[in-house]
């Protein structure tokens, strides 16, 4: 009887000890960005003037006020770009659904200024869910701001009004403050999106 | 959920002989883009090559689009370069796989709205393949 008991305490200290081990694991996981960079300093971003979807003149202060998700792409773009940008607004719906807050806006800033008009940008943004941001503008004033972010683009392949951009394909998320806080890379994925954003914004 | 219809698959003269079924055959089919009215679309799919020889695609068209081009992106060091492939070669019993951030189709410029869209591919003057689907906005 005594053998009987000894074992029953036995494995229901196992039991207990694998449950705990669990539980301990998978709060590590929740609270470990699993495909993003944190950014600890801050980066802030440079002075700009660029053109909002809308046709309004911006400056830095776009970015004031609220989270950010930004990503550089172009509008003639049928591979990379879309993929992107519905990864983006998926995930944002999906952490709105959740109850998440803050949510995250999502923006893209062209990197072909030359046919990326307010007008082209206003119908592409708006293909991919409400209350995304589109900028375009003068090419010097953009590399004004990819360079700062250490963001690449170069026209390539040039074939009249038939050309295409290489560009950089991570996704940079800035703060309120508008401060470059973390990055993620490709390939995108609206889990990671989902996973990583809260911790993100909680980290301000 | 994608809805994908293959409409028609068939072949040119390239089969082998005592083969059963097409010599090319298309599967996973999709057109997409931002919009169906957008200038520029993506398409993506898988064609095997079972005709019994190698096959060489020098040019795609669509009735619905400008120009059809067969492209790659290849991603590097967090940079997208995308560069046209002239032709394609798919050797006997390979498949091609065209597939966001890798091979794929750009389809330039519709003509009117597009909704059904057909892609047919050629070897010089010689169709191997015409496709069928329905386009998909991105977003779905």
């Amino acid at each position: 009887m005594r053998a009987r008991n000894l074992i029953a305490a036995l494995v229901l200290g196992t039991a207990i000890a694998a449950g705990l081990a669990l539980a301990l694991r998978n709060a590590g996981e929740q609270a470990t960005p699993v495909a993003s960079t944190m950014l600890p300093a801050g980066n802030e971003l440079p002075d700009f003037t660029l053109t909002d979807h809308a046709g309004t003149t911006v400056d830095r202060t776009v970015f004031a006020g609220q989270w950010d998700m930004v990503f550089f792409g172009f509008t003639n773009c049928p591979d990379i770009c879309p993929a992107t940008m519905t990864v983006l607004g998926q995930a944002r719906r999906e952490l709105a659904a959740e109850g998440r807050q803050p949510l995250p806006r999502v923006v893209l800033v062209s990197v072909d200024p030359e046919r990326d008009t307010p007008e082209a940008m206003a119908r592409y943004i708006g293909y991919f869910g409400d209350g995304g941001l589109g900028l375009t503008g003068d090419i010097e004033e953009i590399r004004k701001l990819t360079g700062a972010l250490g963001i690449f683009f170069q026209k390539a392949g040039a074939d009249g009004s038939n050309y295409g951009v290489d560009h950089s394909t991570v996704v940079l998320v800035i703060d309120p403050r508008g401060r470059l806080k973390a990055l993620f890379s490709a390939p995108h994925r609206v889990e990671n999106f989902v996973h990583d954003l809260p911790l993100i914004t909680a980290s301000e | 959920m994608r809805l994908l219809i293959a409409l028609a698959v068939f072949a040119a003269a390239t089969g082998c002989e005592g083969q059963t079924g097409p010599p090319v055959v298309a599967a996973n089919v999709v057109v997409t883009g931002p919009a169906a009215q957008a200038p520029m679309a993506a398409g993506y799919l898988d064609i095997s090559n079972r005709s019994g020889e190698d096959i060489r695609i020098t040019r795609v068209s669509s009735p619905e689009y400008e120009s059809v081009e067969i492209h790659e992106t290849v991603v590097e060091d967090d940079i997208a370069r995308m560069r046209r492939i002239p032709a394609l070669e798919i050797r006997n019993g390979e498949t091609a796989v065209f597939e966001r951030g890798g091979k794929h189709l750009m389809l330039i410029e519709p003509v009117g709205t597009p909704g059904q869209i057909t892609l047919n591919f050629y070897s010089d003057d010689v169709l191997l393949l015409s496709v069928g689907t329905e386009f998909t906005a991105a977003m779905d």
